[in-house]
């Protein structure tokens, strides 16, 4: 009783001094707004289509123009919201040239030979100039193979699927996308999270010994309390600040309509939360055990180095767990507490993993979890109060009682 | 009453504490006192389980210390410990808190104490940005938010000016009236001589002396001699007996001679050969026992 009491005063402390700071409110806020601007900006300014006026001197450019509007409406989903490209004709190259650069036309085909450009861009040619040039290639197969009937039969040959596809298990293509995307966003998400709730562990318990505090603290809490606390604390406003980002996220795609959302599924959102907590307490709890080791937040980062390559190449198990879910990586790495947050859920997402498998993978981590809670709580104890230099894990580990 | 006994505790081959032994009763002040590097600090952290003796014990009331028990120590580490960024109220609402006060309670003493300490002004203000001599303030505050039955403050005095000294001191008295069990640690001892009803020397992890000031003073084998006269001394001090060593500052003939000795001769011999300025007989002062306890 007395135990649960202190870890929630100390819970509740973190929760209102670092969620009332100013570095708290500004990131969340910050990231907010990068979140949704990244969501809606593009939809905003890209959204709708756009009609490409593309300038024409001499014999053989409306054709292409016209061939590259066919195809734009051909390829696009919904017609109504194709890019379209229409003829502008000029009586010469120079005030052809003089109207791309004022920006009147997008660019300039010269007797059905020649385009002319603007300035190249950083990924090289614009879309316009890559669109053109193939519809001038189309254009120019077109007319060959209109007069040999062999040879359009070769061309239609290589430019389809022959083989018909149908694909057993998993969900339809369209949810099947969705899955992929929102285990993704996840994954990617999770890592940022273990890394930065991380970082507020190690920082936190640093400053604690920096200042001392932890002294008067010690003298009446038991270092469980306080590690627990933290614990509780930091997680808490970590889900805040991440529920936060998925409305907001969510919210926008919805509003935008920058992804068909046809449902939510239910049981990758259960699977990433819980995995979450998982990966936020078994990454935390080490996290706060190295903050005990140092006494200046100089050398905080460099004491949970290690620990920070291990969250890196647990997230890059995952990378294997996407393109190969049940391969060995994959599995092993389900079965590893360190990279099992993080590729559990790819592999629930692109639906190849068993429900037997999902329980094992949780109950490894939440056992390591368990042994963990005792060792580095062991090593927290032991580190808090040895000042000077760097603590090792071991000689902490021994001098606590 | 706290009980130390017989504290055991090594650093590798460094021995901070070597049977450390002593007492602090309730209603009485002890002044705790030993070089640097005695085995002040850490025999103070015993009393919090900060530190694991290897051997010994410290009890309360008669029964063996436990962390319920630490609820009602109050405690002012060596190194000063806050929260740089938290309010100052706040922090003392929380440092109640954990000692097992109410919401309420831990809200309505911490006002208390920020009267009393004068920095009702500040309750708001975030703690990094008061004067160190008010963070002291604050950080005695927390140490005796919750009403505790001991305090054990680690060098409290400490860098503070004299008006906070006698903040201080003030407040460490009242508490000792009020009845509780008050041990601190100090260098400056003439006001430990002032301040405390008991002392404990400690040297090499060892009690090397303690018990009652006062009694203390007038069991040592020692006492201070002054005098300043107007005429000839050489020759009445040549008939003191006892002498342990004799010094002249300023004129002034500075003595320390037995406790044994009759002084009353000498008075009457410098009053027979020229007007007597100044006489004093005196206990040795509590420097003094320290210097020979540590020698």
């Amino acid at each position: 009783m007395r135990g649960l009491r202190a870890v929630g005063l100390v819970a509740l402390r973190e929760i209102k001094e670092r969620g009332r700071s100013r570095a708290y409110i500004l990131s969340t806020i910050l990231t907010l707004v990068l979140l949704g601007g990244a969501i809606v900006v593009p939809q905003a300014i890209g959204g709708g289509a756009t009609t490409y006026t593309i300038g024409v001197v001499g014999e053989g450019g409306a054709e292409i123009v016209e061939t590259a509007d066919s195809l734009s409406v051909g390829s696009a989903e919904d017609p109504d919201e194709a890019d379209r490209y229409e003829v502008q004709v000029f009586e010469d190259v120079a005030s052809a040239e003089a109207a791309l650069e004022a920006g009147e036309v997008e660019a300039v085909i010269v007797d059905g030979q020649e385009l002319i450009a603007g300035p190249v861009g950083a990924f090289g040619g614009s879309v316009v100039e890559r669109y053109l040039q193939e519809a001038a290639g189309t254009r120019r197969v077109q007319e060959m193979v209109a007069s040999n009937e062999e040879a359009a039969e070769v061309i239609e040959l290589l430019s389809s699927s022959p083989l018909e596809t149908r694909r057993v298990g998993g969900a339809d293509e369209e949810e099947q996308a969705l899955r992929s995307l929102a285990a993704f966003a996840g994954l990617v998400l999770m890592y940022i999270a273990i890394l930065t709730y991380g970082a507020w562990m190690l920082s936190g318990v640093t400053e604690e010994k920096t200042n001392r505090v932890v002294e008067v603290l010690l003298s009446t809490l038991r270092p469980w309390h306080i590690l627990g606390g933290k614990l509780l604390g930091i997680g808490a406003l970590g889900i805040i600040q991440m529920t936060l980002l998925i409305a907001v996220g969510g919210a926008a795609v919805v509003l935008t309509g920058a992804f068909e959302v046809p449902s939510v599924p239910i049981d990758l959102l259960v699977a990433l939360i819980g995995w979450f907590v998982l990966g936020f307490l078994l990454y935390a709890i080490i996290y706060g055990a190295a903050g005990s080791l140092v006494s200046r937040m100089e050398d905080a980062q460099s004491a949970a180095a290690p620990l920070t390559i291990v969250a890196l190449v647990g997230y890059f198990f995952s990378f294997a767990a996407l393109n190969d879910p049940t391969g060995n990586v994959a599995v092993i790495g389900t079965y590893i507490p360190f990279s099992a947050p993080y590729v559990a859920p790819i592999r629930l997402a692109i639906g190849e993993i068993s429900a037997w498998e999902m329980a094992l993978a949780v109950v490894i981590t939440a056992a390591s979890i368990a042994v963990l809670v005792l060792l580095a709580g062991r090593v927290y104890a032991g580190g808090l109060l040895r000042y000077g230099g760097r603590v090792k894990w071991l000689e902490a580990f021994r001098s606590a009682e | 009453m706290l009980e130390i006994i017989d504290l055991h505790k090594r650093y590798g081959d460094v021995v901070a504490l070597d049977g450390c032994t002593f007492e602090v009763r309730p209603g009485r002040m002890l002044g705790f006192l030993g070089p640097n590097g005695a085995g002040k600090t850490t025999a103070m952290r015993s009393i919090f389980g900060l530190v694991r003796p290897d051997a010994g014990e410290v009890r309360w009331k008669g029964e063996p210390v436990i962390p319920e028990t630490r609820l009602r120590f109050g405690y002012m580490p060596e190194q000063r410990g806050l929260y740089p960024k938290m309010k100052v109220h706040d922090q003392l609402v929380y440092m109640g808190r954990i000692h097992g006060m109410t919401k309420k309670d831990a809200a309505a003493a911490a006002d208390h104490w920020l009267e009393v300490l004068g920095l009702t002004e500040r309750r708001n203000s975030p703690t990094e940005t008061l004067s160190h001599g008010n963070q002291q303030r604050v950080q005695l505050a927390a140490a005796l938010i919750h009403d505790a039955e001991l305090l054990v403050l680690d060098e409290p005095l400490s860098g503070l000016d004299p008006i906070g000294v006698d903040t201080m001191a003030e407040i460490l008295r009242s508490q000792a009236r009020a009845g509780k069990a008050v041990v601190f640690s100090s260098h400056q001892l003439d006001l430990v001589e002032d301040l405390c009803d008991d002392v404990a020397i400690i040297n090499r992890g060892r009690i090397v002396v303690s018990g009652n000031v006062k009694q203390l003073k007038d069991a040592a084998p020692i006492r201070h001699l002054e005098l300043e006269i107007d005429g000839p001394v050489d020759e009445i001090l040549s008939s003191l007996d006892g002498v342990r060593s004799a010094e002249v500052v300023d004129g002034r003939h500075v003595i320390v001679v037995d406790a044994t000795t009759d002084v009353r001769q000498v008075l009457a011999e410098a009053e027979r050969s020229g007007v007597v300025r100044h006489f004093v007989y005196s206990t040795p002062s509590l420097t003094d026992l320290f210097r020979e306890a540590v020698a």
